[in-house]
């Protein structure tokens, strides 16, 4: 008995701490978001933050830029991953290319001075700038660019680069500064590929180390890199080229919008690099002290619709079958009030779109009125295809604008009939596990921020699981054709598969830009290069 | 003073379990289509307590949420008690290195915390409500098994069961006659109070979006979701928080009320 009565009185205790905690509760859950957000970001650790909030001028005042960004990279090497968060913060700034996409999205000379193309289009001839140098002091010479080619093709890169470089057959090193690059087959998109981080080109001596050491020519240097929190970059003082307006730039990450935001008011960053809860914007509404950038991006905010391809080599996916219809997915996007769902979903800022392509892109045709937001017409349709009693399961990524355009469609489908379960998968490794490699999916939400990918529905293997002959020969034909018949075949691309409901395109995500009064020359669109360029700021 | 901790408590739990029945049968607006009403309205006439960021009703959110709070806590507990009880009598029963073993046993599972068990499941089964059910009511059987043990100790060293033993009664019948009616008010409190801890436990998953989805109304996905509205809309998180912290108050006082009640020793003291 005196082991129960002991065992009682210590349960007795561990109530009082809970009435304790519980009364806490309502403020504790609440207060989760404002105490949270603070932890990521300890008041002491970013030096860089603290210096440019202090007042008193230091002697020998160093000049500093802090952006805060939300994907951190998980290495040094831009072209060890498809992600954007190593181009963001290394491409022009760390690492140079030969060519350079400016703020408008057009070429410009960047380690080469000129080049040249062969009236068949194959051979490419580059000539280098001679001042061009490693920050090392390496000059950076043909013979260092044929590498950085060799390796994209042959080393441990991101598959996304080694297709972008997959039409190169050779490089000849003519001389120091003359580079020829021979094609197999004529392409558009080739040199473009060149300005992002495919065409990056590193110190050969630092292949090895790439991954935890930066070995660029461009006008800033690696200083310190703090996994979690922060990549800290200081001037390259052997820099080439014009020097850089910064003596460090720092790239803090937050994983939570809240506490970006946080430390914007505070006065930590100078930039936003793109805002990420678009709610919150009016935060930042004091003219006096914030400037908002509104641009555009290279993404599509898209719901795929699992079109049931099931080509060889790939696991066979679970799509329901009914979406192979074309009157079912046409039903489904006319159910979708896509206005309502963009004021909901992101505050309303974003362009409305028809089609897997963006107002920025060369080819851009607006389709966004093709199939417009009719709930009758919906389930006319769903009648006349023999699906009105459709469940169909919409597995969105834990992502907070991808579980809040899930609810919103779950509703709006139910109003025409479709009975939508939705069963969240967990973000990333779940979700690209189930959705992504197993189409194990009949409806699934996610932004998809590749420049000009409507490509990717030329693959069948894709995701989309959508296999269509007229969309495939397109975009062969696009990528093979001059400029012109490029942009022909790729807005005939886009056409089809708007036609065809192949997905429903929700929105275009806008470039939301927020920036501390007195920083300039921030670009106001995100363009392909995936480059957040800190080499045209300045900061007064 | 011990007597008002129950009142108090069950008055709660009552308002709790009367918002859920309610919503069955009436809600003020419909707490799943979007666009109902104008978006992010502060609180008042025809939305008492205001709208969320898709335009639905806050207060109808408020009232069927209640129902996925209870729906968690009584099928957690349930699984818990079900599996807990009869291990517990079991450890009582057993000779001494058994039992010694299956406490021990018991202890690291009950260090286990339950919301990374939670999370475990989901990952590998899928988000869902009974996921996290499931995972809450695994995480809570060490309490009761705990709690079983204690008292069915002592009722096994009573008198009666002895006479009982040695008139040769089995000892599934003992369990049943003897031991489970003199453990039934232990069982309660421990019920009360882990049905508050798997509330909380149910708002906290669906809080990281590992719980209920977000088509079903759900306290911890309210407040969730009104996280990036904190400082334009308050009020947003205010409702939810308040209606958890609510429930699991009420629930805590009355497992506390419930064991001073019941216990004659302890109410003599008080």
């Amino acid at each position: 008995m005196a082991k129960s009565t002991a065992l009682q009185s210590g349960a007795r205790a561990r109530l009082r701490t809970l009435s304790v905690l519980v009364a806490a509760v309502a403020l504790a859950l609440t207060a989760c978001t404002g105490a949270g957000q603070q932890a990521p970001a300890p008041s002491g650790a970013p030096t860089a933050g603290a210096t440019s909030a202090a007042p008193a001028p230091a002697p020998e005042e160093t000049r500093t830029l802090v952006i805060g960004a939300t994907a951190e990279p998980q290495t040094l090497d831009p072209t060890a991953t498809d992600a954007a968060a190593g181009p963001q913060a290394l491409l022009y700034n760390v690492y140079e290319t030969l060519v350079r996409l400016d703020a408008a999205g057009d070429l410009k000379p960047l380690l080469a001075q000129a080049w040249d193309v062969t009236p068949d289009r194959l051979t490419y001839t580059f000539r280098l700038n001679p001042a061009a140098q490693f920050s090392d002091g390496t000059p950076v010479d043909a013979e260092a660019v044929a590498k950085n080619i060799e390796r994209i093709q042959t080393g441990t890169t991101a598959p996304k680069l080694k297709n972008q470089m997959e039409v190169v057959v050779g490089t000849e090193v003519v001389d120091a500064t003359t580079l020829d690059v021979t094609l197999s087959r004529p392409s558009v998109t080739w040199l473009f590929d060149m300005a992002g981080a495919a065409g990056i080109v590193m110190n050969p001596e630092g292949f090895d180390a790439a991954g935890s050491e930066t070995a660029g020519s461009g006008p800033l240097t690696l200083d310190r890199w703090t996994p979690g929190d922060s990549i800290a970059l200081k001037r390259n003082d052997a820099y080439w080229g014009t020097p850089a307006r910064f003596d460090e730039v720092t790239f803090r990450y937050f994983k939570d919008p809240n506490a970006m935001n946080a430390s914007m008011l505070s006065g930590q960053l100078d930039i936003i690099s793109n805002l990420q809860a678009p709610e919150t914007i009016d935060q930042f509404s004091d003219e006096g002290r914030f400037t908002i950038i509104e641009g555009s991006t290279e993404g599509e905010v898209t719901m795929a619709i699992n079109n049931g391809a099931a080509p060889e080599g790939v696991p066979a996916g679970t799509g329901n079958p009914a979406l192979q219809d074309v009157r079912v997915r046409k039903a489904i996007t006319m159910a979708i009030d896509r206005r309502a769902l963009l004021d909901t979903v992101w505050h309303g800022k974003g362009t409305l779109i028809g089609s897997m392509s963006v107002p920025t892109d060369p080819y851009y045709e607006d389709l966004a009125d093709l199939h417009p937001y009719d709930p009758e017409e919906a389930k006319r349709l769903l009648a006349e295809a023999g699906h009105e009693n459709l469940t169909l399961r919409l597995r969105p990524p834990t992502l907070p604008y991808a579980t809040k355009a899930a609810q919103f469609i779950a509703s709006q489908l139910g109003a025409v009939g479709i009975t939508v379960q939705v069963e969240e998968l967990q973000f990333p490794r779940q979700w690209i596990d189930t959705a992504m490699t197993n189409a194990d999916y009949d409806l699934t939400i996610v932004s998809h921020v590749e420049p000009r990918d409507v490509a990717t529905y030329a693959n069948p293997a894709y995701y989309w699981r959508y296999d269509n002959p007229a969309v495939q020969e397109a975009v062969r034909k696009a990528g093979e054709g001059t400029i012109e018949e490029y942009t022909t075949e790729m807005r005939n691309a886009a056409r089809i598969i708007a036609e065809d409901a192949a997905s429903v395109w929700l929105f275009a995500l806008p470039n939301l830009v927020v920036t501390k009064e007195g920083v300039t020359g921030v670009a106001e669109n995100a363009n392909s290069s995936l480059s957040f360029d800190v080499t045209t700021i300045a900061k007064a | 003073m011990k007597r008002a901790e129950l009142w108090v408590g069950l008055a709660l739990v009552t308002a709790v379990v009367a918002m859920a029945l309610v919503s069955f049968v009436w809600t003020p607006f419909d707490a799943t289509a979007v666009g109902s009403g104008p978006r992010l309205q502060s609180p008042g006439l025809p939305h008492v307590l205001g709208t969320d960021h898709m335009g639905i009703d806050i207060f109808s959110r408020i009232l069927v949420g209640a129902r996925s709070a209870l729906y968690v806590g009584i099928i957690a507990v349930g699984i818990a008690a079900l599996v807990g009880v009869p291990l517990g009598i079991l450890a009582a029963w057993l000779p001494r290195w058994g039992a010694e073993a299956m406490m021990r046993a018991t202890d690291v599972a009950y260090a286990f915390p339950a919301l990374l068990l939670a999370i475990l499941l989901a990952a590998v089964f899928g988000a869902s409500t009974e996921t996290a059910m499931v995972a809450i009511g695994i995480a809570t059987i060490p309490a009761f098994i705990r709690v079983t043990r204690a008292g069915a100790l002592s009722v096994l060293a009573s008198d009666y069961v002895l006479a009982a033993r040695a008139a040769g009664t089995p000892a599934p019948a003992i369990a049943v006659r003897h031991v489970l009616p003199n453990v039934a008010h232990l069982i309660g409190v421990q019920a009360s109070v882990s049905f508050a801890m798997a509330i909380l436990a149910e708002a906290a998953l669906s809080y990281l979006g590992l719980g209920t989805p977000p088509t079903v109304p759900s306290w911890g996905r309210m407040l969730g979701d009104a996280q990036t509205y904190l400082f334009g809309h308050p009020t947003q998180a205010l409702w939810p928080g308040l209606a958890i912290a609510a429930a699991v108050l009420g629930f805590n006082l009355v497992g506390d009320g419930l064991r001073d009640f019941l216990d004659p020793k302890l109410r003599e003291v008080a």
